[in-house]
């Protein structure tokens, strides 16, 4: 574990140093507040902190309230180190934001022990961030495929589509749909079909950039958003994604299966007058398209004539 | 072994607590006392100075400094006499300024010479 000592007075800063060394911290030994502050606001800076009270540039309070403000997440706890043993002293260190105060000269054990409890402290913040970032992936995220689920998906299209309209962009929306998906569920039953998902799940998002976005729209359909992705460019990353689904077979614990996608296309510069449900119809209705015209296939929405009835030329 | 329980040794520096510290690391110890001896000829110049100039701010920055470097090699009559100095610079009190600088020359005058010997003599 990383610590920082920041101390202005040579002989201490060593004892300190090597006190902590053979306790197995790296340590990063520094002689005033404003280095100490530099450190501990550096995305990986110590998470762990002796500070003098007395240094030049800024003193150990003075750095507790910066680093407070400043450094919100990871937490960084703090020890103040100080021969001000006043009551009143203790509460104005307390008060600047330390977690600890030790009066000067330290017992090495005690400091150690104290070091403890902060780590203790640190732990716990670790596993509390860990479990509420996996609230968070459970709550987004489909958890079959890992994509994002339909909430998160639609939500980011609404956004997207909202940018895009302020900066006069365009968007482009793939709907696709795994052909004869029920036929691999029923012939070789659901864990089979799950496998074929998830490959299909990864192989979208490798087919993809890293700032669009996949999630998985029901069952076996899938909505693709590419950001800034006009007219022109929209059918040949269209027909990458098929591709890339029905290039090669799909390895199963059942053997190779063939499996091919049906997809929707719609972009955002013909529908900058629709709501995202109507978009969606419209995709909707160039995916039915796609599966009118034999599957494995493209077709691109004309939202010019109307969502009730999509020209849908075949590409 | 050097002798540890002179009186004389125990007034101006506590070498048990000093060991202590260090863990018994001798070597250690002596490395501790060469930063105290390279520090030590400019914060007296430093302090002097200050006194000099009645300069009260610098006197508690360095009384402070000097205070805590002498509480670490355990030598309280120093660290007393640094202090002394440091509350004064804070009180902005310039009575007794160059009597405390005076105590505290004193008192390392003698600290220092029988850390020395100490740390050149003690041997794990």
């Amino acid at each position: 574990m990383k610590i920082l000592v920041a101390e202005d007075e040579p002989v201490s800063r060593r004892l300190i140093e090597k006190a902590l060394k053979q306790a197995n911290y790296e340590v990063v030994a520094v002689e005033n507040g404003r280095l100490a502050v530099e450190q501990l606001c550096q995305p990986q800076g110590p998470r762990l902190a002796l500070l003098d009270w007395v240094m030049p540039e800024l003193d150990g309070p003075g750095v507790c309230g910066v680093v407070r403000r400043q450094r919100q997440q990871p937490y960084v706890y703090m020890i103040l180190l100080s021969s001000k043993e006043s009551k009143q002293d203790i509460v104005t260190g307390l008060e600047s934001g330390a977690d600890d105060y030790l009066v000067k000269p330290f017992d090495p054990e005690e400091l150690r022990a104290r070091l403890r409890t902060g780590l203790r402290v640190l732990q716990l913040e670790d596993k509390l961030v860990e479990a509420r970032e996996d609230m968070r992936f459970k709550a987004t995220h489909d958890p079959l495929t890992l994509l994002f689920n339909r909430g998160v998906i639609l939500d980011l299209l609404a956004r997207e589509l909202a940018r895009t309209r302020r900066q006069k962009g365009c968007t482009t929306l793939l709907l696709g749909d795994l052909d004869h998906f029920k036929e691999v569920n029923d012939t070789y039953g659901h864990v089979v079909g799950d496998e074929v998902l998830r490959e299909v799940a990864r192989r979208l998002v490798g087919a993809v950039r890293s700032y669009d976005f996949v999630g998985r729209y029901g069952g076996e359909e899938f909505l693709v958003v590419l950001n800034n992705c006009e007219a022109g460019a929209a059918l040949i990353r269209a027909e990458e994604i098929r591709e890339a689904i029905a290039g090669r077979p799909v390895k199963t614990t059942r053997g190779l299966l063939p499996v091919t996608m049906s997809l929707g296309a719609l972009t955002s510069q013909f529908v900058a007058d629709k709501t995202v449900e109507e978009i969606l119809q419209l995709a909707d209705l160039a995916l039915y398209e796609a599966k009118a015209a034999g599957r494995n296939c493209v077709k691109v929405a004309n939202p010019s004539v109307s969502a009730a009835t999509p020209d849908c030329s075949v590409r | 072994m050097t002798e540890t329980n002179d009186r004389s040794l125990e007034a101006t520096v506590n070498f048990p607590e000093l060991l202590a510290r260090v863990d018994h690391d001798y070597e250690f110890l002596r490395e501790l006392f060469g930063i105290f001896q390279q520090q030590i000829p400019s914060l007296l110049q430093s302090l002097q100075e200050a006194v000099a100039a009645e300069n009260m701010k610098q006197v508690e920055i360095t009384g402070h400094t000097l205070k805590g470097m002498l509480a670490a090699l355990a030598a309280p009559h120093a660290a007393a006499a640094a202090a002394l100095l440091e509350n004064l610079g804070r009180n902005r009190d310039k009575i007794g300024l160059e009597d405390a600088l005076a105590r505290l020359k004193y008192a390392l005058a003698v600290m220092v010479p029988e850390l020395q010997r100490f740390v050149s003599e003690v041997r794990p």
